[in-house]
């Protein structure tokens, strides 16, 4: 592997009052990595997500994407450059319908600014066309396909969860954070879901940063796990062997919630 | 559409103003009914499309036809400045800021005698002229002001379908989520500022040019309640509702006039009907009621 990780995180460090959420976070994912993200609850690791997307402002450390220092550089900066992330709470737009969901959150790639999404006509209506073939092409893929035209507000929450996970993937990023994706999804859906971060890893290289509690899945999923507790990076390695590490165990089971 | 063939003049002159308040409702549907930020300045740019297209038809001699455009423009160019540091702000900041706005600029109209003539207000405004005749009868400006109300009409649509239509109800339902899938938020924002300030620019131009009196009661914050409840009564976020409030708002006042005593009373009652009935307006209400089998 020659040049810069595609995403680098040094020495993030986050406190709330007197809660260190993180203390001297270390970590890199490559291009086209599957890489997980376990740890007890209260370990830090959606403040790590909030950190290196730019919501949150860390006290310290430095974050960069494909060797770029990005630190605090706001959310949509960071979607142009490849990266994007979904969110624990479940998030989709209620109003809209679910192609509609997808090529909102597809155009600001396909159109480029701000000024270009106003246009009307030829351009902009074959460019819409093409956001909206690939739409309905990741609804089938993850059985949405009959729900394409109903507002997101009216699907299930676990039906929510993987329309987040599509729109993700809808301006076909470098790298995808997921917080949470598989939570409240049901276990024939997580299957299917599992096997699409697969296929779009293999295909597109596209990079992902998981971040799960179904650690069978997660585990299963990723090369290589870190493992975060009281905001730092506890192990880092094959599943196999994290899984083993005794102070991972001692984590979990000396932990506030010894489900995790 | 035939309606000058049929009605009275009293009749059409509110289908006039019904008309010349599309500009500014379509506008604060767009600012607030799509992009979600409910701004009391659209009132505002109102007045000062108005005054702006009055004072350079009387003081320039601009003709209608140009003063127009350059009221809309005038309004777009202010938004930018009071954009700027009023979309820093959240809900009920923003909200105090543009009724401000509205203060302020009601204030100006009022004390810069120099150029507005103060309370005393600015009369013989010129009337629009056509194939070079002066549009005077009421008829008449029905025709041009429907023209105007369709044109707007058509011009909105064409915003809210197009991609940026779709950003700002993405924004409007969840602001981070829109900017964490690449969508500039604060630019769509005053985007939709601007574009609300220019239709109501517009609307200010012609209502101007309609009544060819103005003083700075144009800011009275009547109009600003009367523009809510077109959109809010009407259907925020839908282009049907805003029709279909400018309409009834504008026309059930004026029928109530068989009872001057009652009036008011049976307006607001009708209001608070309104508010607990059809919570989303009256256009979703009737989708809704078409819809059912």
């Amino acid at each position: 592997m020659s040049g810069p990780p595609l995403l680098s995180v040094r020495g993030l460090a986050k406190r709330y009052g007197g809660v260190i959420a993180l203390n001297g976070v270390d970590l890199d994912a490559s291009a086209g990595e599957l890489l997980g993200i376990i740890g007890p609850n209260g370990s830090g690791k959606s403040t790590l997500f909030d950190c290196v997307t730019g919501l949150v402002t860390p006290d310290a450390g430095r974050v960069a994407l494909g060797g770029e220092d990005v630190t605090g550089r706001p959310l949509h900066r960071l979607a142009a450059r490849g990266l994007v992330r979904s969110f624990q709470k479940t998030a989709v737009f209620g109003t809209l319908s679910l192609v509609d969901n997808l090529v909102a959150a597809g155009q600001a790639r396909a159109f480029g600014g701000t000024l270009a999404a106003f246009a009307v006509g030829g351009a902009a209506g074959r460019r819409t066309a093409t956001l909206t073939a690939r739409a309905l092409g990741l609804l089938d893929a993850l059985d949405l396909a009959p729900l394409a035209s109903a507002p997101a507000a009216a699907i299930s929450f676990g039906q929510q969860k993987l329309l987040q996970f599509a729109s993700c993937l809808m301006s076909e990023p470098r790298l995808v954070l997921l917080d949470e994706p598989l939570a409240g999804v049901n276990p024939l859906l997580v299957e299917r879901m599992v096997a699409h971060i697969r296929r779009v890893n293999g295909e597109a290289r596209t990079a992902f940063v998981i971040i799960e509690h179904n650690t069978d899945a997660l585990l299963g999923l990723c090369a290589r796990v870190v493992v975060l507790a009281r905001g730092r990076v506890l192990a880092a390695g094959a599943p196999q062997a994290v899984a083993r590490d005794a102070r991972v165990v001692e984590a979990y089971l000396g932990g506030v919630d010894g489900q995790g | 559409m035939l309606a000058p063939l049929a009605a009275s003049d009293y009749v059409l002159h509110v289908a006039v103003l019904s008309f010349i308040y599309l500009l500014p409702a379509l506008g604060l549907n767009l600012v607030y009914g799509y992009a979600g930020l409910l701004s009391l300045a659209t009132g505002a740019f109102f007045g000062i499309g108005a005054y702006a297209s009055a004072l350079l038809a009387l003081r320039l001699g601009w003709p209608f036809w140009l003063a127009l455009p350059a009221a809309g423009v005038v309004c777009a160019v202010v938004a930018v400045p009071m954009a700027v540091p009023a979309l820093r702000l959240r809900s009920y900041s923003f909200v105090m800021v543009t009724l401000g706005f509205l203060v302020i600029s009601e204030s100006v109209a009022k004390n810069w005698i120099g150029l507005t003539r103060g309370d005393m207000g600015l009369i013989d405004i010129p009337r629009p002229r056509f194939a070079g005749a002066a549009l005077t009868s009421v008829p008449q400006l029905y025709y041009l002001t429907l023209a105007a109300a369709v044109l707007a009409a058509l011009a909105f649509r064409t915003i809210v379908r197009s991609a940026a239509g779709r950003a700002l109800v993405a924004l409007r339902d969840d602001e981070t989520l829109a900017a964490a899938y690449g969508l500039d938020t604060w630019r769509f924002k005053l985007a939709a500022f601007v574009l609300g300030a220019l239709l109501a620019g517009l609307g200010g131009s012609l209502y101007a040019h309609y009544t060819a009196v103005l003083d700075p009661l144009v800011f009275d914050v009547f109009h600003t309640l009367t523009l809510l409840t077109i959109v809010f009564g009407g259907g925020a976020g839908t282009l049907h509702g805003v029709l279909l409030g400018t309409v009834v708002f504008l026309f059930v006042p004026e029928a109530l006039r068989v009872t001057p005593q009652w009036r008011m009373v049976l307006y607001g009652l009708l209001l608070v009907v309104f508010v607990f009935r059809l919570p989303g307006g009256l256009g979703p209400a009737l989708a809704r009621l078409g819809r059912r089998p």
